[in-house]
Order: structure tokens, then sequence, then C-alpha cells
């Protein structure tokens, strides 16, 4: 049972509080009303606007100012970014309507409130997904992840299918449907929250791989790969996120245990009974776990063999890729 | 040309760190998609020069902090450089990060192209036609204009049939 912490303390700015389901509410936007600016009496342009709000974010502190202002004017025009917005019309006056749009979302943002929460979507690789709080936001560095599973996947033939642990908004594996719509995907999250978000073509199911493996067992036969962006973070490590990051995503999308590596670990209990012969298992965690993974994996799964580690954009260990070894009893896949 | 953003400003750059990653051993692109696909402006993909991992350089702005999930920021502009020719491409056009990589090494071909081949590049090529199609349009406009013209004169001079004829 995931330790539910009681973030109180870290809402000073507004009443916030968690309800029997976990459930984060961010602030409404009332709460700080005082300190917006007020709606301009006369017209202006998009440009105008976007320059106000940068400035006015920077002034209360507000993270990335500069492209919180442009992306929420943007997305009220109907672009995603600010360069998709000829020049022409970001001169242009707005409407009264585009106005209020552009005040309600920027006043939620002087909140803290993550910007992807606010316009309520986001873009992985070249989907766009709906965002809200408190399903965690998918990171760019996952995205290398999808990578590195299609690249493999793409080589082989016969049908397909994957396991995901832990979707949140479904990024990973709607991401592989979209390259390889014949994939059949089986997503698995605790949370009830994510998966009444990530509703299409996928089987989803509101599992916990800690509780109720199980019945997850139940639903898998032998699978390719098995692909997870669990919570990989430290126990001491959460107190120090970045506010917006503490105050608005579900800490069980985030929150790894002391060592960062109990779901890990159970993810690979799992991929050694759910995947095929040769089949991989794609990971994204915390920098300093690659080798702990391989140790663990070499004592206690010995299985799974150690593939090899990839760097993120940064240059950080970030990614690590186990195979299962052939052994006897190969699970079959279900051909249904 | 697409609209590059030179958006990553100065001082925004200078108040984030930024890391410089070279990928390593690959052989020609990592993206074979764009070698099948054309690029902006209809040019032949295929006759871009391709490129080479090796010789690039890319730098992400992600500002402080340890990355991945403990960190939610929406910058993803991407610079890559081609270091044999210190061309640099700068792109901010979509919101992931992974098709602005890939929107860069488009761009950093075109450039390349219109680099090593000048005149002769796709780029040159393709506006070259462009100018030649404008043209050619131009001038079959004026010569159906023209000979509206002239069928309207001759109509003019055309004896007009009166009732002391028949």
């Amino acid at each position: 049972m995931w330790r539910r912490r009681v973030l109180s303390e870290v809402f000073t700015f507004m009443g916030s509080c968690r309800n029997k389901k976990s459930q984060f509410i961010g602030a409404s936007s009332s709460v700080r009303a005082c300190s917006c600016p007020a709606l301009p009496v006369h017209r202006i342009t998009a440009l105008q606007a976007v320059n106000s709000w940068s400035q006015h974010f920077q002034e209360k502190g507000v993270s990335e100012p500069d492209l919180s202002s442009r992306y929420i004017t943007a997305h009220v025009l109907g672009a995603k970014t600010i360069e998709g917005i000829k020049a022409e019309t970001l001169s242009r006056l707005l409407s009264p309507e585009k106005t209020q749009q552009i005040w309600k979302l920027c006043a939620k943002r002087l909140t803290g409130m993550p910007l992807q929460y606010v316009i309520e979507e986001w873009d992985f690789r070249d989907l766009t997904l709906k965002m809200r709080p408190p399903v965690f936001i998918p990171r760019p560095e996952t995205e290398e992840l999808v990578e590195f599973v299609l690249s493999d996947l793409k080589e082989k033939t016969g049908s397909l299918s994957i396991l995901e642990v832990g979707c949140g908004s479904g990024a990973i594996s709607l991401s592989l449907l979209k390259s390889l719509p014949w994939l059949r995907a089986l997503v698995f999250d605790q949370s009830e929250d994510a998966i009444t978000l990530t509703k299409t073509m996928l089987q989803l199911y509101h599992l916990d791989i800690l509780k109720e493996e199980e019945a997850i067992l139940s639903l898998c036969n032998g699978v390719q790969a098995l692909v997870s962006n669990p919570p990989y973070l430290y126990t001491e490590d959460m107190a120090s996120l970045q506010p917006e990051v503490l105050r608005y995503e579900d800490p069980a999308a985030l929150d790894g245990g002391t060592d960062g590596l109990v779901v890990i670990r159970q993810v690979l209990n799992l991929a050694s009974k759910v995947l095929q012969n040769h089949g991989r298992v794609y990971l994204e965690v915390d920098p300093r776990h690659p080798p702990l993974i391989q140790q663990w994996a070499e004592s206690h799964r010995e299985e799974m063999h150690y593939v090899e580690t990839k760097l993120d954009f940064n240059n950080r260990p970030r990614f690590c890729i186990l195979q299962k070894a052939e052994t006897n009893k190969d699970r079959k896949q279900d051909l249904d | 040309m697409s609209r590059l953003l030179v958006s990553v400003r100065a001082v925004y750059a200078a108040l984030c760190p930024t890391t410089v990653r070279r990928r390593r051993g690959v052989t020609g692109c990592v993206y074979p998609g764009l070698l099948s696909s054309a690029g902006k402006k209809d040019l032949v993909a295929s006759e871009l020069p391709v490129l080479n991992e090796e010789e690039l350089e890319e730098q992400f702005v992600r500002g402080h902090g340890p990355g991945g999930q403990a960190t939610n920021k929406t910058s993803n502009c991407v610079v890559l450089k081609h270091v044999p020719t210190g061309i640099v491409v700068k792109c901010h056009q979509t919101r992931s990060v992974d098709l602005n990589r890939k929107r860069a090494r488009e761009i950093l071909r075109e450039k390349l192209d219109v680099a090593l081949k000048g005149e002769l590049s796709e780029i040159s090529v393709k506006k070259k036609e462009s100018v030649q199609k404008k043209q050619d349009k131009r001038r079959k406009v004026n010569q159906s204009l023209e000979k509206k013209r002239l069928f309207k004169e001759a109509l003019a001079a055309e004896p007009k049939p009166t009732n002391t004829d028949s």
C-alpha cells in the first residue's frame, strides 16, 4: 500500500485538500483573483497579451514565464505554438472572448498549476493527449523510450502484443499503437483517474501491480515486450520536487519507495512471467538505478539478462533494457 | 524556408544550463523515415544530403534539476549543429522534443543542400521552377487576353446587317 503523504504543509497559497481517492485538486482561480491583472479596458493584440502576461508571470515567480504566456495565447488562438501563428494574426486585435479566455487560463497558471493542466492537453511525439490532474504528465525523456521499443518491435514478424505498467495518460502505448496499429496493448495503472483518461483502443485495467499481480497474470499470456515508466523517485527526494509537481501530480506516479525500486522490482518479476522467450522489458529509471537493477536481476531474476543502459538527451543513464532468456517453459501467446 | 524560431533567447539560454549531446555509434541518419518522406516545399528528400549523426551536436534546454519524472518543464527547443560546416539549426516548432529533433534534422539537410550545391541545390531549383511557372502562366493569360481583344476588334469592324440588304 502506498503511503499517502499529507502534503497540506506545502499548500501555502490555496486551500486544496485530498479526498479519499487521494485526488489532488488544483486551486480554483478565485483564490488568486486579487493578484491577477484586470482585463484590459481597450482591446489589445495577441502579442501585447503575451508580453503583458510574460512580465506578470516573471514578477510573481511563475516558472518559464515566457513559454507559459506563449503557449496559453497560442492555445486560445487555436495553434500549438506561437510559431504556428502568422505575424499578422499576432498583431491583430483580440476579440473580447479570446481576451477573456487568455486571462482565465493565465490566472490558473498564476496559481502554479502546470501548463499542461492549464490548457488540458500536451504533445507526446506526434500525438496530442488530454491532460488532467492528478494524472502524470508525460516527460520528453520518455519519447525516447518509445523509440527504443519501436525499433525492436519493427523487426518482429507475426502478431505482436505488449504490456504497459503504469500508463498514466497513455502516452507510451498510444504512441506505439499509432506506429504499429496492429499491436495489441494491455495497459495497467493503479490510478482510476489514469484509466479513465486513457480510454481509446486499448484494453485498460484498473490494477495495481504491487497488490494484484495474480489478476494481471490471469489477463496476460506471452507478450513480446513489457514497457514501463514506473514511479522511480526516491522517497527522500519527493519533498524537494518542483512545487507544481508536488502539488498537482499524483505522488503514487512518482514515489518509488526508499530506493526508488519498489515498483521496478515488481515489474521485473512480472516480466519474467509474462514475456515470451527473448521478449524484452524497457524501463525508464532514475540515473542511479541501472547498476542496481543489473545486480538485482543477476541475483534474483537470472532469466532476465541485462542488455543495455541507454542515456537520455541530457546524457544521464535513463533507460534499462533487459531480455528474457530462453527457458523451457515459454508462455505461449494466447491467440484469440 | 520553414519558420525557425530563434526562441531560445540569449537571456533564457544563459539562465538555464544546456547539455551537449553527441550521438554515437549509428551509421547514417538515425531517422530513416526522413529519406522516404518529402520535406517542406515538396523537396525530393532522397536528393538531400544524408546526415551522419557522428558529425552532429545537439543541445537541449531542460533547466536545472534532475530531469525525468522529477521535473516538469515545457521548454523543448532543440539546437542542432553540423560540426564540419558549422551550420546551426534551432527548432522550436512543436511541443514535442522528439518532433523538434526530427524537424531540426530535416531543416539541416535542406541547409546543407544549399551550402553544398549552391545554385544546384533543391531549394534553388524549386525556386527557379516556381518563378518559371509564374512567368509561363502570365504569358498564357496575356496571350488569351490578346486573342479576346483581337476578336472584339474583328467583330466591331464587320459590316452590320441592315433591312435594305434583303
